[in-house]
Order: C-alpha cells, then structure tokens, then sequence
C-alpha cells in the first residue's frame, strides 16, 4: 500500500504512485491533459510558464485520530491552497485534491495564453511548427480568441539566429521555457545553452565554440513548444500536415534509434515519396524520445546522386549498365562457374532479410564462409549467450546498480547509450569508464581506469580491487565493451574476460544485466545470428574463394590492405548503395536499396529485432538486396524466390531459432509507453512521434533461458609494439565524418572535423610538434596519411589516435606501429 | 531609542575596539553557553518578525532548520535594492559588528558552517570595510576554527551581486550566490529544507536589519525585546523616509510609537515649499500606495496597522509623493522599474510588466482611450497571485492601487468620466 497514493482529479479518485508528478499521473490514469509549457516528462520541473495551474488542496484528517473529518453533507472536507497552484511542481500525496475545470483555472490559463501572445509574433503561416504546435493547439483549447495587444507594441527580434549550424533560433518566437537549456544541461550534460539578459529580454544564447556544440541538439527542436528551434534541414522545408509518418530505424549504430521518417511526395524528388526530415519515435526501451543529430540528419545518404542506380555487369572487362535479368543470368553464370568456391563477406548494416537471403544463397551453392564486416569487433556470439537480459531498460539503471564501459568511446559510437548511461550516472548509478585515453564519458563516471592500448582484456581481468567490488556487488550490472586500440583477437579477448566477470558476479540472465558491445553498423548482432562473422573474414582474407559476393561492405574505402587479397578473387560480386573501389573491380555491381525504400529489420545492440518501414521512392532501379538474392536463389534452381520482406521474416522464424516467433505482426507490436509522448497533446513531450511501428522484441540470451554457457579459454593476444622513435596509431570511431552513407548530409559538413592526429604532448614535445601541424602519419611501413596535430592531451603516450573516416585515403582498421613527421 | 543605530550613542562604534567596549559579542559569548536550541527559543518568544519585507517571525524560521543535516548555512541579505530602501547600508557602514554578530549567533543557533553576506554589486566598497571587519572578529576569535574554545567552527564571508533587484528574493539570492542565473526557485523546498538551500543545504536567509536585532534579544532577553513595540511587531524599526519631505533619511522607532504624521512632519521636516501631501507609498514601489488622509496619517507604524489599510510596512521604505505628483506617471515610473527587474522566468510577470509599460506609455502620451485605464487594471489582476515569486505581485500593485485610490489621475490622461476613489 505505502507506494500507493490516493488523489482526487475533478473529483473522481484515483490510486497512484507515490512520489510521482501531478500532471504526468492526471494525464496516465485520469486522461486529464493539464496543459504546460515549460514542464517536460523526462525534465524536472521549474513552475515557469504557469500554465498548468490548478485549484488545488488536500483532504482533512484530524490531527489526532486520523480519521477524515467530513463537512456537513457528509463529505470530506477539503482545505484549499488560497491561490492556484503550478500542478507541474506538485508530487502527489495521499489525500491530494486537484480541480481543473472550475472557471478559476479556465481564467487563468487563458490569461498566460493572452500573456504569451502578448509577445508572440504569430507567423504560424509561414512556421515550421505551425500545424503541430503546442502553443497554437494551447490558444486554441484555452486562449483567448481576440488580442487586447496592440500589435506595434510587439518587440521585434532577431528572427534567424544561427545557434550553431544546424539549429536556428528565431528570438521572436521563444517563450522562454527553457526547455532547450535544461534538455542539454540534465539530459545530455552538454551544457551549452543558456539565458542571457531577463525579464522580456530573456534571450536563448549558446556559450560554446563552435555554437550549440553537443551531438543532440535536434532533439531540442522536438521539445520546444513553439517553433523557435527549428533544424537547418527541415526548415522551411514542408508543412507539417504535408507529411507521413513512417516508421523506422536509425541505420547508423547499434542503439538502433527508432525514428520516423516524414516524407511527402515532392517536385525535388521526381514526384517520389521524399523524406523530409527524420523525427524520433518513441520506444521507451531503446532511445526514449531522443536520437543523435547523426541518427537525425544522416539521410541525405539515401538520396544522393552519387547513389548506384543501375545494374552494371563486366562486358569485354569494362562495366557496362545492364537489365536486372542479364544481371541476374550475368550472375548466376558466375556463380555455377564458382564451383562451389564461393564466399560472402556483408557490412554491418545489412538487414536480416538480406542477410538470410544471402546466407541461403551460399548455402545452396555448397556452402561457402560467411564473413562480417568490417572485421574488429569479436564477440557477438558471446552477447548471444550473456548479452543484457531479455527486458533490459538503460532507463532502470540507477542507485545501486553499475555500468563498466571500457575500451569504447560511446559518444562517438553510439551516442544514445552514451547519453541514457550517463542519466542513469545522475540517478546514482555507479559509472566505470575505462580506456587508454580520456573520454567524453570520463566527465560522467565515478571512477576512470587508465590502461596501455591493447591491453583492455589485461585490464578487465585485473581491475582495481575496490572497483571491482562495487561492481561486483551492485544490484545489477551492464559492462559495455567496445574494441578501440584492440586487433579481433584482442577484442575477443575482452569480451570473454567481460563476460566471465559477468558471469563469476551473478550479473547475468536477468533484466539490466549482462553484456553490450557497440558493434559498427545497425545489424551488428543480425550478422551473427545470420551465421556471419568476423573471424569467417579473416579467414576469406587469408583464403581468398573464386568468387566473393560483397553486399554493402566497403571494403576498400575501410581497409587500406584489403586489395591485397582481394586482388586474389577470381570473381567479385558487389551489391551497394554507392559505386566504391570494390564494385569497380567486380565482374557485377548491383544497386540495392537503402533501409529508406524498402521493408526490412535491424537487430540492435541489445539483440531487439525492429521492423523499418518503406518510406521513400527508390533511387533508380536499385532493388531491396534481398530480392536479388532470392531472385539469384531461384534462377539456381533452389526454389521459389520470396515475394515481400515479410515473407523472408517468416523463412527466418522457421530456421533460425533465435528469431522463433518474430513474425513482422509481431515486432510490429505496440503498448501504451510511460510517459505517454508523441499524442495529440504535442505539448506535453514534444514532437517525437507516438510509436505505431513497433516496439520490437528482443531476443533472449541463453543465460535468461538457463541454458549452460561457455566462454573459451581466454588468450591474451601479443599487442604490436612500438620501436624508439615509433607509436602506436590507433584508430578510433568519429560520429560526425566522411563515411559514404554520412557525407552526402552536407549541412553537418562544418562539423566534421578535418583530418587530424592526437598525438600526446611528450611525444610531440619530442618530435617538435605543436597543434596545428601538418604530420604525416606512416602506418604499417606502407599507408600514409597527411593530417593536421592535435595536443591536446586525448592521447596517452607513445600512442597517436586517428579518427576513422575523416581522410580521402582509407586508414588501418586496428591499431598499427607507425611513425609521424612534421611535413 | 536606538537599537540598531547605535552610532547615534557611540562614535566610532563600527571599529571592533568601541563596539567590544560597548559590551559587543558578550551576546554571541552568552549565546555560546546556551543550547542552540534555547537561542532559537529565545529568538521565538521575542516575535522578532524579519525586516525583509515579509514580516516572517525569525525564529520560527530558524526552527525549520532540520538538525540532523551536518551542513547549514546562514545567508545575509544585503542586496538591498527596493525602490526606496537604504536601512541596511547605514547599518553596515556604521554598526557593521552588530550585524556580524547577529549572524554568528543565528549560525550558532542552526549550527551552520558558515555565513555568507550576499550585498548588491553597487555596495563593493561596503564588501570591502566588511571584509576588514570580519577579520577583525576573526583575530578575536569570533570567526574561524573552533570559536571560542566551543569546538564549532564558522566562516563568514562576503559575495557581491551583480546589481539586481529580483536577487534580493531569497531563492534568486541563492541561485546567484551559487553563481548561476538569478532567477527564483520553485518552493517547496524552501531553503531551510534540505534541497532548498544554499546548494543543496538547509539555509536561513535573514536581511541584515533582522540580524542586527538578535545581539539585543540574547543579550537582554526575549521579555525585554518584546517591551518594546507593539505585540504583534515587536522592536524597533528603521524607516527609511525619501521623496517629497524636507528631511530624508533614516529614523529608529520603536513600532507603534508614532504615526505616519509623526514621522514624515516632527522628524521628516514635512513637505517643501508648503505643498499638500498626496500620497504615500509605504514600502517602496512593492506595496500599495495610500492617500494621505487623515486616517492614514494617524495610523501608527506597524504591521498590523498598514495591513488594517490594505498596505504593508514591507520594509519600511516609506516615500511620500506631493500635491504636484500625477499618479500616472508614477504608476509608469513604478512599473518601468519592475519591468527592467523582472528576471523573466515566469509568464504573467515577463509579459505582464512589457505590456503594462506599453499601455501607460500611450496614455502618458495622450494616446490613450478609457478603455485603457481598465485593461491595465486587468493585466495587473491577471498578474497578482499567479507567479513563481512575488515580484509579479509587486508589479502588480503600482497599477491596481493607484487606480483604485487615484482613478482621476488615469482619467485625466484618458479623457475619461472622473470617478470617485476606492472602488
Ligand atoms: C522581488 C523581491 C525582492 C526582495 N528583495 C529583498 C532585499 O533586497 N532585501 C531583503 O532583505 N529581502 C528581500 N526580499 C525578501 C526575501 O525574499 C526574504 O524574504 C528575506 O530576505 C528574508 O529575511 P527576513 O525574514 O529577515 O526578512 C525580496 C523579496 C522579493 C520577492
Ligand atoms: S527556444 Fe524553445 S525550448 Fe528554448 S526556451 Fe525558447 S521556447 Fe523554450
Ligand atoms: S514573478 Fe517575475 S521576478 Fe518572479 S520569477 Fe516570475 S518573472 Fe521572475
Ligand atoms: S509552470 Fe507548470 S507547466 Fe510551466
């Protein structure tokens, strides 16, 4: 009973949590939409607007007995608060009474609707929020239907205020919720917006350089009321109610973001269904309401000109357009000349219906190594065994609980993770961040590890007694281990020395507990329960097949050594979105289509299955990979080729055991979600949308069946060592880069840092390097890359760390001995 | 009788030598033998009501400090900056020990780890002398480790604002002491509740006057204290007098002894050039102006009797407005300063002081319609009661009161029907 609370709403009772919000409880168990501002379900309150005023009091009881004492109908009696109250601030208590339909409350709030519109420069018409705007659906419901402003007494403001590049402010439009600054100060930790000035002057402004620096800001624009925020993508681009939502995922990372894209036929797009800006959609177990502003401005990718739209086959050594059926026989003649000598090698965004389609293709070919890419991350067979347990929320994680994450940099590689672990920090749980350099998520833990690079396994295995006892003995525990400055075998060998800590401390089979690795990619975790797998690349590169299909891996562009034995091929198949230097030396390029144009399902980090919906016209004659697959199954004689996405699903369900039960119905599957974002009610969460796609199902670990699991012996690999006068370049991930499927968004372009080194201070006091440079970085006595120092203390030293993906030249996937040189 | 002034007895009182001659600190050493619990009791039974503007009797603020938190703080207001008031200046200037005391024995009382003096920017040189002064107290041994051989400890400190009125609000005060914006707190929790003060502490906020009172009731008792005054407002009480008088500046009294009459005509010097007085705005722009009638002028100077009147003694920041004063201007002037002082965090108060500026502008300037008169009068309405503090409030009573007891000055401007006051 103690964390039950008795209240009345308009006076009918209801029994609610205790210690839980006024209007969050009116609105989960009365449908009794209090209307606010400033307040935010995922924010704590200030009580700035005044909005949600209610009349407000409690039930009487005798100080001495405790018995209610009734007036004289009978009834409780009730004492008011003399004066309204902001229901926003209020937890609710037993005996709690709230009214907030009496003309008191009417009146009032259409007096803070007339005082904000006193200010309000009511260019809804040409608003990017006007159609789904809190402060419009508010004045609507509760406002006042004339003005009593004069409207010259209007201040006038600045009205295209860059915040930094990707969110404009329009001054006149803000009503001073600060919503957008307590977002990035509580939520993210970013803490880079502020007021400046006050009273009417009360200005939104930004304090860091560059301006609005954090990888979040778009959410900012989702929880403003008004449309004050708005994005530099989506601005001034479409009307809301131009728009259709449809669902789908971040194919970006492995928080697997559930997203919305909407999109509206467009003239820029041929008169095709065009996305038009990409929304968060709620899924309260992956990303809340929230993404990335990768997750959110990454989609130019799908429409970029440079996509491959054609077939192309070889024809007298040349690449030639061809017609999906001379493709599809170009192919299938290829494959019988194989002799069974076929291999396949996918990225790591690779839907599972592809996956399995090309798995089966193989397979029917005789069978052949199926090998994930990019090849650095081991250990997915070992989330698949004690990865965090079936109904796992990062969102639990709090006082008594723990989080080591080691050898990662979550918030370039997976900023979602990085952004609910480090909340799950401020609700008191314990945060190890361990690595061999200084993180972001360093400014969020309890404890830091420092350890020499290529030595995390070592580190796992022999953490700090005290540390390792609070991990150990906390209530539940999360170790998310990554690979930077690791080589495959030393990445397994983290992961097994993680898992076994798990599984000697109890911390696994159970919700909140277990293990997670920030795989690259969206389907990290498909590949593997897809049978593909990193050491099966190894083993392709060491033993190159006659022929190799290559579907959405971009080998060459990831691996500056991968020519050597892809030379090796006989035959190359490629299936990409882009023409790259692999599809340029294969005997067929085929186009596929991205996550945008088709149906499909990513598997996530934490092993849930989440359906993506089509959403945009396809890019030329590109087709869903796993129809060419099928088709390719067929023309083989291997039988029927498969209708839909959904069909392939239902082959997966049948074979693979994991996905028993996965029918597309079934990750199509919503509940209602607390708090309940995304309704009518824009105003209460902002706009992320309400999830009519599924909330996914995860996948369950053999500890949460019981099933006996197994972890390998653990080999410490030898780690490359530096000579005199060498170091060590480790690569490490950048959110914002120049990946193929990130470029094409060129507004983010200004934020993509140009190609740089960390080199640490000694080694760079001896070297005579300051920051600013240019160096050139030789890796491996053979790759060479010109890039600008930096010293600023991000490395350790006698390491140099060299972001992937910000060169033209593809840089080592794994850490390398190399040598720098001022030029 | 001079309570807090002491300068006026004592020359010199504000050096440490001629305040401990003049039986300074014996208070804070007596109440160093007490329980802090008895100092809070005392402090109590004196009905010492805080001469910040509210009128909250001290004591009971002080036993809301929960005693099982280890870290509490004592927070001085000195931001001093109601239109009007400058009570608090000449005690730290003159009488800066009494203060001093004061505050170690409230931090004494609620076993605080420190006192902090947050003083408006424009009072830097004060902060300085204080800063010598504390030291001072200090090589006593009145501040610092172990004061006294009593085995607590307290620092006292200094911390200048940035020139803001709103900062004088307590938990404004602590947001900027902390060095964040100076906007108010969501109450509950208060300050002294855990969570709600001075980061995160329990904290007792008290103006300086209030401070400065608490040498005399531990040092004399609470029964002599509340000799002096009336029972409900007990003590003496500076009124700070400015406007159109021959004579400004500060006066002592015990509360009820004299009337407004008294004090603006036998120790004000009275009205110059022989004009009529009009009104009076008993606590700076915050409270209600009055007209001067004769009622008024008769009434005695305490809380109770202003309350009886629709006004506070608020603080005590009495001006008095001539014959020669149109109300609407100062309605405008009022209502200008609270615009530039609202922090802007809540709605009714940011919009609301913009718009009332904006409609008393046009009708100063001629341009205004009857019709005018009553939509201030309603935004200032829509104003009062709803804010997150109470300067939304005070906003709002620079126009409700001054049409209510001066309609004609508005209609005046307006072109409008002349009224009767009052209604
Ligand atoms: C807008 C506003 C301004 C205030 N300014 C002051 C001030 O300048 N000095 C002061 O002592 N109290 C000021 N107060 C009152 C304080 O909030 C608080 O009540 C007082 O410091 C408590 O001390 P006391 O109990 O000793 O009066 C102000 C209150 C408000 C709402
Ligand atoms: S910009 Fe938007 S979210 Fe930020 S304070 Fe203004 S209205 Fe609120
Ligand atoms: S009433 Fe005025 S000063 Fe007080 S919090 Fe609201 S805006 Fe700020
Ligand atoms: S004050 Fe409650 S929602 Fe803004």
């Amino acid at each position: 009973m103690s964390d039950k609370v008795k209240i009345i709403i308009d006076d009918i009772e209801y029994e609610v949590p205790a210690g839980s919000n006024l209007v969050d409880m009116a609105k989960w168990y009365a449908d009794n939409d209090i209307p606010v501002f400033c307040y935010h379900p995922k924010m704590e309150p200030v009580g700035m607007c005044r909005m949600c005023l209610v009349e407000q009091g409690s039930i009487v009881k005798d100080r001495e007995t405790g018995e209610v004492v009734l007036d004289e109908n009978g009834n409780p009696q009730v004492r008011w608060f003399p004066k309204l109250q902001t229901a926003c601030t209020q937890i609710v208590h037993d005996g709690m009474v709230i009214r907030t339909n009496t003309e008191a409350v009417k009146a009032a709030r259409e007096n803070v609707v007339e005082f904000l519109l006193t200010s309000h420069p009511l260019d809804c018409p040409i608003c990017d929020k006007g159609g789904e705007c809190p402060l419009q659906n508010l004045t609507m419901a509760h406002g006042p239907g004339t003005s009593r402003m004069n409207y010259d007494d209007k201040m006038h403001l600045d009205k295209h205020v860059p915040l930094g590049d990707l969110i404009f402010l329009d001054e006149e439009r803000c009503i001073q919720c600060a919503r957008c600054i307590r977002f990035q100060d509580e939520i993210v930790g970013d803490d880079v917006l502020a007021f400046h000035e006050r009273g009417r002057k009360l200005q939104i402004i930004t304090n860091s350089d560059p301006g609005f620096d954090t990888y979040f800001s778009g959410n900012t624009t989702d929880i403003c009321p008004v449309g004050a925020l708005t994005t530099a993508d989506f601005r001034f681009g479409a009307r809301p109610w131009e728009l259709t939502e449809v669902p789908s995922i971040c194919p970006h990372d492995a928080a697997g973001s559930n997203i919305s894209l909407s999109v509206r036929l467009d003239r820029d797009f041929g008169g095709r269904a065009m996305i038009k800006r990409v929304m968060p959609r709620q899924n309260e177990y992956v990303n809340e309401i929230w993404i990335s502003d990768k997750t959110r401005f990454g989609h130019h990718f799908t429409r970029s000109e440079d996509r491959l739209k054609k077939p192309m086959i070889k024809k007298g050594g040349v690449l030639t357009e061809a017609t999906w059926d001379e493709a599809i026989r170009f192919v299938v003649d290829a494959l019988k000349a194989a002799d069974g000598s076929v291999a396949a090698i996918a990225g790591s965004s690779t839907p599972n219906e592809d996956l399995w389609t090309l798995r089966k293709l193989v397979e029917g070919l005789g069978g052949g190594l199926l090998g994930a890419w990019t090849p650095t991350h081991a250990g997915a067979d070992l989330v698949a065994q004690v990865g965090v347990g079936k109904g796992t929320n990062l969102g639990d994680l709090g006082q008594g609980d723990a989080v080591l994450i080691i050898a990662t940099d979550l918030e370039e590689e997976v900023p979602i993770w990085r952004l609910r672990l480090k909340q799950a920090a401020d609700r008191g749980a314990y945060l190890v961040v361990a690595n061999a350099r200084k993180t972001r998520m360093d400014d969020f833990a309890s404890d830091t590890v420092r350890y020499d690079y290529g030595q995390a396994a070592h580190a796992m295995q022999n953490l700090d007694a005290a540390i390792a006892k609070k991990l150990k003995e906390a209530n539940n525990l999360i170790i998310v281990a990554g690979a930077e400055g690791l080589t495959l075998d030393g990445s397994r060998a983290l992961m097994q020395a993680a898992a076994n800590f798990l599984i000697e401390s109890g911390h696994i089979g159970k919700p909140n507990n277990g293990l997670l690795s920030p795989f690259p990619g969206a389907n990290g975790m498909g590949l593997h329960y897809m049978g593909f797998s990193p050491e099966a690349t190894l083993q392709i590169m060491q033993n190159p097949p006659k022929l190799l299909i290559v579907n959405q891996a971009e080998l060459l562009a990831d691996d500056p050594f991968a020519a050597e034995w892809l030379n090796k091929v006989e035959t190359i198949i490629s299936l990409n979105l882009f023409p790259d230097a692999v599809s340029n030396m294969a005997a067929a390029a085929l186009p596929i289509q991205s996550f945008a144009e088709r149906d499909g399902t990513f598997t996530n980090g934490e092993r849930r299955v989440q359906r993506f919906y089509m959403a945009q016209g396809p890019m030329g004659e590109a087709l869903p990979a796993w129809q060419v697959f099928s088709q390719l199954s067929e023309a083989l004689g291997q039988g029927h080729a498969k209708l839909s996405a959904a069909a392939v699903m239902k082959e997966i369900t049948e074979n693979v055991e994991a996905f028993a039960g996965m029918r597309y119905k079934e990750l199509a599957r919503v509940e209602r979600q607390f708090p309940d974002v995304g309704g009518e009610d824009l105003y209460y969460g902002g706009t992320a949308y309400q999830n009519k796609g599924g909330l996914g199902v995860q996948i369950e670990t053999s500890a949460d069946k019981g099933e006996a699991v197994s972890v390998g012996e653990v080999k410490l690999p030898d780690s490359p060592k530096p000579k005199k006068g060498q170091v060590l370049v480790v690569p490490v991930a950048q959110l914002f880069n120049r990946q193929s499927t990130f470029k094409p968004s060129v507004l983010v372009h200004p934020r993509v840092p140009q190609p740089y080194v960390e080199i640490n201070s000694k080694d760079a006091a001896r070297m005579n390097i300051k920051t600013g440079d240019l160096v050139e970085v030789m890796m491996a006595d053979q790759i060479r890359v010109t890039v600008q120092a930096h010293v600023n203390g991000g490395a350790p030293e006698g390491a140099a760390v060299l972001p992937r993906y910000l060169t033209d030249e593809a840089t080592p996937m794994v850490l390398t001995v190399g040598e720098i040189k001022k030029v | 009788m001079n309570i807090i002034f002491r300068e006026k007895d004592i020359p010199n009182i504000r050096e440490f030598d001629v305040y401990v001659k003049h039986d300074g600190y014996k208070a804070f050493e007596k109440a160093l033998r007490m329980k802090p619990i008895d100092v809070i009791n005392e402090v109590k039974a004196s009905n010492l009501r805080g001469r910040g503007g509210a009128g909250f009797p001290t004591g009971v603020k002080w036993s809301f400090i929960p005693q099982s938190e280890p870290i509490k703080y004592v927070v001085v207001n000195a931001d001093e900056s109601e239109t009007g008031t400058f009570k608090d200046r000449q005690i730290m200037e003159n009488n800066p020990h009494q203060l001093i005391e004061g505050a170690l024995i409230a931090a004494w009382a609620i076993q605080a780890t420190a006192v902090y003096i947050y003083l408006r920017g424009e009072f830097w040189d004060i902060a300085h002398a204080l800063d010598k002064h504390i030291e001072d107290a200090r090589q006593a041994g009145y501040v610092g480790e172990n004061i006294k051989g009593s085995g607590w400890s307290c620092e006292v400190y200094t911390h200048l604002g940035a020139g803001a009125y709103i900062c004088g609000e307590e938990s404004a005060l602590l947001n900027s002491l902390e060095g964040k914006l100076g906007q108010p707190r969501v109450r509950p929790p208060f300050p002294a509740q855990k969570g709600g003060g001075l980061y995160s502490e329990p904290t007792v906020v008290n103006n300086v006057e209030t401070l400065a009172n608490v040498p005399f009731i531990i040092m004399n008792g609470a029964d002599e204290y509340k000799k002096i005054g009336t029972e409900q407002s007990t003590g003496t009480k500076i009124f700070c007098v400015s406007g159109h008088v021959n004579n400004p500046g500060n006066f002592e009294f015990p509360m009820g002894e004299i009337t407004f009459r008294q004090l603006i005509f036998d120790h004000a010097g009275g009205i110059p050039d022989g004009k009529q007085i009009k009104a009076i705005l008993p606590s700076g722009g915050s409270g209600p102006i009055v007209p001067a009638t004769d009622e008024i002028l008769d009434t005695p100077l305490t809380y109770e009797d202003l309350q009886k009147h629709g006004t506070i003694l608020g603080s005590a920041s009495i001006i008095i407005l001539d014959e020669t004063v149109d109300i609407t201007w100062a309605a405008s002037k009022m209502t200008k300063f609270f615009k530039h002082e609202s922090c802007g965090k809540c709605t009714p108060c940011r919009e609301g002081t913009y718009w009332l500026d904006k409609v008393l502008d046009r009708i100063l300037r001629g341009e205004g319609k009857p019709s005018d008169v009553d939509l201030i009068n309603n935004i200032a309405a829509n104003m009062q009661g709803v804010t997150l503090c109470a300067l939304g409030d005070f906003a709002a009573n620079p126009i409700l009161a001054t049409i209510k007891h001066f309609p004609n000055d508005f209609m005046a401007h307006v072109g409008g029907e002349l009224k009767a006051a009052g209604d």
